[in-house]
């Protein structure tokens, strides 16, 4: 399992930052999250990234992630 | 009676304070305030209150700037990220607040504070830099001078950091304009009250934080259910593809044909634009939509309404930057009667580049375009600008000299009161202020709307329980009448909201994502089980609408009331739109009506618990929303009801 970003559909609102901090942690974190996203004021661009510290979301329903990104950018790629 | 309530969750924990003059930096637990008040503006408001001593000016090192991230801000509570700035309101020495999301908020929780309050003033201009516990003030004399944009652009290159958040003033707040914002993030503005001004009197150019803290909350579990379920009506409700390009939408769509199509035009002297120029600005083949390059969210929004938007063509090809509003649209276009599409968005970018608060600027300059239409300035005044309507090379070279208060620019950064006394003629009539602020707002037509505006106790801005959005998506039912052109209900209707709106700021929600839009992903209901779950306590909405959002609304009527000589009839609507009617359109012929304005006003003051012929707080009144401290304060200046 992989989760993948669509950046058209992306609006840069760091949900899935904030909700994989809460599966690893139980609190809001975002030093602990195993994504990073970042935006650049100027551009409007936005920088989204995943790092190893992602377990897939063990022990959840579903990963955390894809689930509260309301704007629909996130899938599990199998 | 205060509620005896002890929160346990959602909070940073800390105020930090900081004295500019003595280069003094300590923190206090912010626990106890937000018992008091449940945080956010709330906790500024109380602040503000015990610490400012009457008699203070804005320009005084006396007065604070205090922000005050909302309570529910780093969670996961959809919307959370808005921040309330208070000061006081440079246009009358009252209360200041003004409001913004971004991530800067987040931020400074996850560095450990709830609050930052500022005092004091610098000799020389600096910079806040918060990194967690680290809290400097660094020289900023290299960055005077720079509009908004740079600053970020030089901060974000030597402090060689991308992941750090940024709130900073432009040339506008250096030059002491008035109307001068402090812009997080370029793009999102806490404009109004004259924030921005204050920011620069104190020599402050810019708040940069970094925070790597965490946020804990009381009851995970449960409050993980709330969040699920509200992020769920985000998702399924049509009205959120809506809400993602709300201006947008209002003006493309001729079905939503409404009074909010209807803005006040060239000054205030109508309330219709043609639609032939509202097809101009808002087209999409070549109207402003065709310049969105993509649609921004601020932090933690499932809303999502900022677009990002680039300008391809003409004399203002390369130009870009984030927002475009409604008060863009009521402001920038109709206001000046503007309708290209590119100057409009140029005015724009300008502002946030300028660090001016948008309405403001579209205020005086438009007020400058009818007193050149009646002849009262002339080409001699502007420095040969020909002010006409329509002219968007004035407009635009009007705002800079605002900014920089060069020629004409610099009486209109004075605000209109004081720019009046100086141009004489009666030419105060002309323009559209409350309490002492310019403003942009509608006067006529909606009468709830007005209301709210013209009461606001931070003058004259329609986030103080103006009614529009629910008239669109059909919430459930409120209180009171949501078709804002009726008179009668209109009271129920703007006191209900208001009072939505103090929980709102207090918790830090965007109002779009609450009960303001009239999506409602978040109804008070939803609010309550956020709040109690997360903040592990145990209130009822009764609890949050008629305590802590009276209370709320209450603080900040008493400090205008010990600081200012603001009375009744500073909550009426500027009188040219009781005397004038609509002159065209589908509403021509509606004009405020001042008695039955008096009369709504009146049931809007008793529903507040307030003197129905005064609008004075009862010493009642008072002691039930947990305000027992400022009753003796009060009857000392004759300002309380002994009842
Ligand atoms: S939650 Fe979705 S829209 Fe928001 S930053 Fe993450 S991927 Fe982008
Ligand atoms: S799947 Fe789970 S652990 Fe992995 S990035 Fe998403 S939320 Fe984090
Ligand atoms: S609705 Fe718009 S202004 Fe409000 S938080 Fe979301 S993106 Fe920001």
């Amino acid at each position: 399992m992989k989760i993948i970003r669509d950046n058209k559909l992306c609006y840069g609102c760091k949900t899935c930052q904030l909700a994989c901090s809460y599966h690893h942690t139980r609190s809001f974190w975002p030093e602990k999250s195993s994504i990073l996203v970042l935006r650049s004021p100027l551009t409007g661009k936005i920088k989204w990234s995943i790092n190893q510290t992602c377990d897939e979301c063990l022990n959840e329903i579903e990963p955390l992630c894809v689930k509260y990104c309301t704007y629909q950018a996130l899938k599990i790629a199998k | 009676m205060n509620k005896n309530i002890h929160i346990q969750g959602c909070l940073a924990g800390k105020i930090l304070w900081v004295d500019l003059s003595k280069k003094r930096i300590w923190t206090e637990p912010s626990q106890e305030y937000n018992n008091l008040t449940l945080g956010g503006r709330g906790t500024n408001s109380l602040i503000m209150l015990r610490n400012i001593k009457i008699g203070t000016k804005w320009s005084d090192p006396e007065n604070l700037l205090c922000f005050g991230v909302g309570s529910l801000v780093g969670t996961m509570a959809p919307g959370a990220c808005r921040v309330d700035v208070s000061t006081i309101n440079i246009f009358n020495r009252g209360k200041g607040s003004a409001n913004v999301g971004g991530s800067w908020g987040a931020e400074l929780k996850y560095a450990g504070y709830d609050n930052l309050i500022i005092v004091g003033k610098s000799k020389k201009p600096v910079y806040l830099y918060i990194s967690d516990s680290l809290v400097e003030l660094r020289d900023a004399q290299y960055l005077w001078g720079k509009d908004v944009f740079t600053t970020e652009f030089i901060l974000r290159k030597t402090l060689g950091k991308e992941d750090i958040e940024i709130a900073a003033i432009g040339p506008a707040g250096e030059n002491l304009v008035r109307g001068s914002a402090i812009i997080v993030d370029t793009a999102k503005a806490a404009a109004g009250s004259g924030v921005g001004c204050v920011m620069g009197d104190k020599k402050l150019k810019a708040i940069v934080v970094r925070g790597r803290g965490k946020i804990e909350i009381a009851d995970p579990g449960r409050f993980m259910t709330i969040v699920e379920k509200t992020y769920q009506k985000c998702k399924q409700n049509p009205a959120t593809r809506l809400m993602r390009q709300a201006p947008l939408n209002l003006y493309a769509d001729s079905e939503w044909e409404g009074w909010y199509t209807n803005m006040v035009t060239r000054n205030g002297q109508d309330d219709y634009w043609e639609s032939t120029k509202r097809q101009r600005l808002m087209n999409s083949q070549n109207g402003v939509p065709s310049m969105i390059k993509g649609v921004r969210a601020c932090y933690l929004c499932p809303t999502g309404c900022l677009p990002f938007l680039e300008i391809e063509r003409g004399k203002y090809q390369g130009d870009k930057g984030e927002g475009f509003w409604i008060n863009t649209i009521m402001g920038h276009a109709c206001r000046l009667d503007i309708s290209e599409p590119e100057a409009v968005v140029e005015s724009w970018i300008l502002t946030n580049q300028l660090g001016l608060d948008g309405d403001y600027t579209a205020s005086v300059i438009s007020w400058a375009f009818e007193l050149y239409e009646k002849g009262i300035i002339s080409q001699k005044d502007t420095e040969g600008l020909v002010l006409n309507w329509g002219n968007s090379d004035s407009f635009l070279a009007l705002i800079k000299k605002i900014a920089y208060r060069e020629g004409i620019g610099d009486i209109l950064a004075d605000g209109i009161s004081l720019a009046a006394k100086r141009l004489g003629k009666n030419t105060e009539y002309y323009s559209s202020q409350i309490k002492g602020q310019p403003s942009i707002e509608p006067f006529r037509i909606p009468k709830g709307w007005a209301l709210a505006v013209s009461t606001s106790p931070v003058a004259g801005r329609h986030l103080r329980g103006a009614t529009m959005g629910s008239i669109r998506y059909g919430p459930k039912p409120r209180p009171g009448n949501f078709n804002s052109t009726d008179y009668v209900g209109q009271a129920q209707g703007v006191v209900w909201q208001a009072k939505t709106k103090e929980l709102e700021d207090n918790l830090g929600i965007c109002s779009y994502v609450s009960t303001w839009s009239g999506a409602n992903f978040l109804e008070v209901s939803d609010l309550l089980e956020l709040i109690n779950s997360g903040m592990g306590v145990n209130l009822c909405e009764e609890d949050l609408m008629e305590f802590y959002a009276v209370k709320g609304r209450n603080l900040e009527k008493v400090f205008n009331l010990l600081h200012t000589n603001l009375s009744r009839k500073d909550d009426l609507p500027p009188q040219r739109f009781m005397r004038e009617k609509v002159k065209k359109g589908p509403y021509k012929g509606v004009k405020m009506d001042k008695n039955r304005y008096n009369k709504i006003l009146e049931e809007f003051y008793t529903l507040w618990g307030w003197d129905t012929q005064t609008g004075l707080p009862t010493k009642t009144g008072l002691i039930s929303s947990g305000l027992a401290e400022v009753v003796e304060p009060l009857i000392q200046r004759g300002k309380l009801i002994e009842k």
